[in-house]
């Protein structure tokens, strides 16, 4: 493509977009808007997958001893604890810890306890924890082999719980994601298709003097990648004030709560948000051109 | 070796309506050629497959030894380089000027910034507009538009110019100059087929007139004459 074509095309998308400046704008704010909740949706659903694999590396195993088991016993059964494949740490509680750490838990009612007189009737146990969550009931039963060992437990409904609930999460910001992007792509595609409609007369001219199809659609597709790039430059401007808002109000209210970083996690929201705008502003000209192209 | 060869090209609507039966026409270059008919004839049909706007249901069509029909989709506009096409209802751009009417033909074919700024004004003076090269065509006569159309149909040097009823908007004097613009490009050596219902200017310019009634050919000669009544 020769230069003086490159000036051309840039010259016919300025003075599309200007003719058409109402449109244009009223386009331009649609997809930022759309933009806007696709990457607020975004940042929803990829804060709540942090959460979900926070949540999950906190799930352990606790492996309670026989009360039998003591010395070699205990000693060899956590070094087969540590050898199982994808165990990453395994912390000993004696009795007397556990029964200190269940005081701790009681607090004003430690008087409960009393009633044991001497006895401490809490087991030794291991908590062990793993590199991936997903695989603790696969592990269980091997845990539960290992001599001395009473049981291994690992509250199974709650973590199945809480996996159903971070798939939905996952899977339903996934549908959501692509529901938005669909609603862009036709957003932008309807408004091309206007402009298009508007300059038919001049597209089957140029096809009449031996225009080529991709000289005739180079034009609108980088009005429709401008539309789509400026649309999502606007909704990140907004994204990344509304995101650091949050942030401080959550950082002073939920302390603990594992919100991402605006640093990098921003950056290549914006990114996404602005490479995907000018692409479905590309795709959206092209579905709307190839009726038109044909004369 | 002809310019223009048609062979055994028939044309059948998917309404069923047939508008050509097995045509053979063959023309040289540096002809001027009117094609005429009463309305209906088939004379439309004829013009729209020279430049692939339809396919033709049987028969091969040749523009200067390329086979039209085996062209594929991405190859028909550069068939359409070699002609210049021109319609009754002028097609300009109404938001541009003149001049850039004409540069757009050039601009789209990638025609280099130089050659454009030389080119232009020469084919506007040779349609006699150079004056009005600034002007839009909202501001312009239809024999003055019919003009711009013609400078733009012929200012990348076609092979053959093909003119659907080029006069049938015009008053008979403007029509007149428009058939003389016409006539001064064919003998630079441009091949020109007209489709047109204006008796007067094909008994006066004395051309090769081919006739079609009904999608067939009735008549073809050298120095023919229109033979029709006016239609209006």
């Amino acid at each position: 493509m020769s230069l003086n074509t490159k000036k051309y095309f840039i010259k016919e998308t300025y003075h599309s977009i200007k003719r058409n400046q109402l449109m244009s704008f009223a386009s331009i704010s649609t997809v930022a808007l759309s933009l806007l909740v696709l990457g607020l949706f975004l940042m929803m659903v990829i804060n709540a997958n942090n959460l979900a694999g926070y949540l999950e590396s906190q799930v352990q195993i606790t492996v309670y001893m026989e009360d039998s088991a003591k010395g070699n016993t205990l000693t060899s059964a956590e070094k087969a604890l540590k050898e199982m494949p994808g165990v990453v740490k395994v912390s000993s509680v004696t009795k007397s810890q556990a029964l200190e750490n269940f005081k701790k838990r009681l607090g004003d009612q430690k008087d409960l306890l009393e009633a044991l007189g001497t006895e401490n009737p809490f087991p030794y146990s291991f908590d062990v924890q793993v590199d991936n969550p997903q695989r603790i009931a696969q592990i269980v039963p091997g845990i539960e082999k290992i001599p001395g060992v009473e049981t291994a437990k690992f509250g199974r409904e709650v973590v199945e719980h809480m996996f159903q609930l971070t798939r939905i999460l996952r899977i339903g910001g996934l549908v959501l994601v692509i529901f938005l992007a669909v609603a862009t792509l036709f957003i932008i595609s309807n408004t091309i298709r206007i402009t298009v409609f508007a300059r038919r007369r001049e597209v089957s001219i140029m096809k009449y003097v031996g225009a080529t199809n991709w000289f005739i659609r180079w034009p609108f597709l980088l009005e429709g990648m401008f539309m789509g790039f400026t649309g999502a430059v606007i909704a990140s401007v907004f994204l990344v004030q509304i995101y650091l808002t949050l942030q401080n109000k959550i950082y002073t209210t939920l302390a603990f709560f594992p919100l991402l970083g605006s640093w990098p996690f921003l950056g290549y929201l914006t990114l996404f948000l602005i490479i995907s705008g000018t692409l479905i502003g590309a795709a959206g000209s092209s579905i709307s051109l190839r009726k038109f192209l044909d004369v | 070796m002809a310019l223009l060869t048609m062979t055994g090209i028939s044309k059948t609507y998917q309404s069923g309506a047939t508008a050509l039966r097995n045509i053979d026409i063959h023309i040289k270059p540096g002809e001027f050629v009117f094609v005429v008919g009463p309305s209906g004839a088939g004379k439309s049909t004829f013009i729209k497959l020279l430049f692939r706007e339809i396919e033709p249901t049987t028969g091969k069509i040749f523009v200067d030894g390329v086979d039209v029909m085996s062209l594929k989709p991405n190859e028909i506009p550069y068939l359409r380089r070699q002609l210049g096409i021109i319609f009754q209802d002028y097609r300009l751009l109404n938001d541009r000027t003149v001049y850039e009417n004409v540069a757009f033909a050039m601009e789209v074919i990638e025609a280099p910034t130089e050659k454009i700024k030389k080119r232009v004004p020469e084919v506007l003076e040779l349609v006699g507009l150079r004056s009005r090269a600034d002007n839009y065509p909202g501001e312009l006569s239809g024999g003055e538009q019919q003009r711009v159309a013609i400078a733009r149909a012929i200012v990348n040097d076609p092979l053959l110019v093909i003119a659907d009823e080029p006069t049938g908007n015009l008053d008979p004097e403007t029509s007149m100059e428009i058939m003389k613009i016409f006539s001064h490009i064919n003998e630079n050596g441009t091949t020109i087929i007209m489709a047109t219902h204006d008796k007067t200017m094909v008994d006066f310019m004395q051309k090769r007139v081919i006739a079609i009634e009904d999608g067939y050919i009735v008549r073809d000669d050298l120095k023919g004459v229109y033979g029709y009544e006016p239609e209006h």
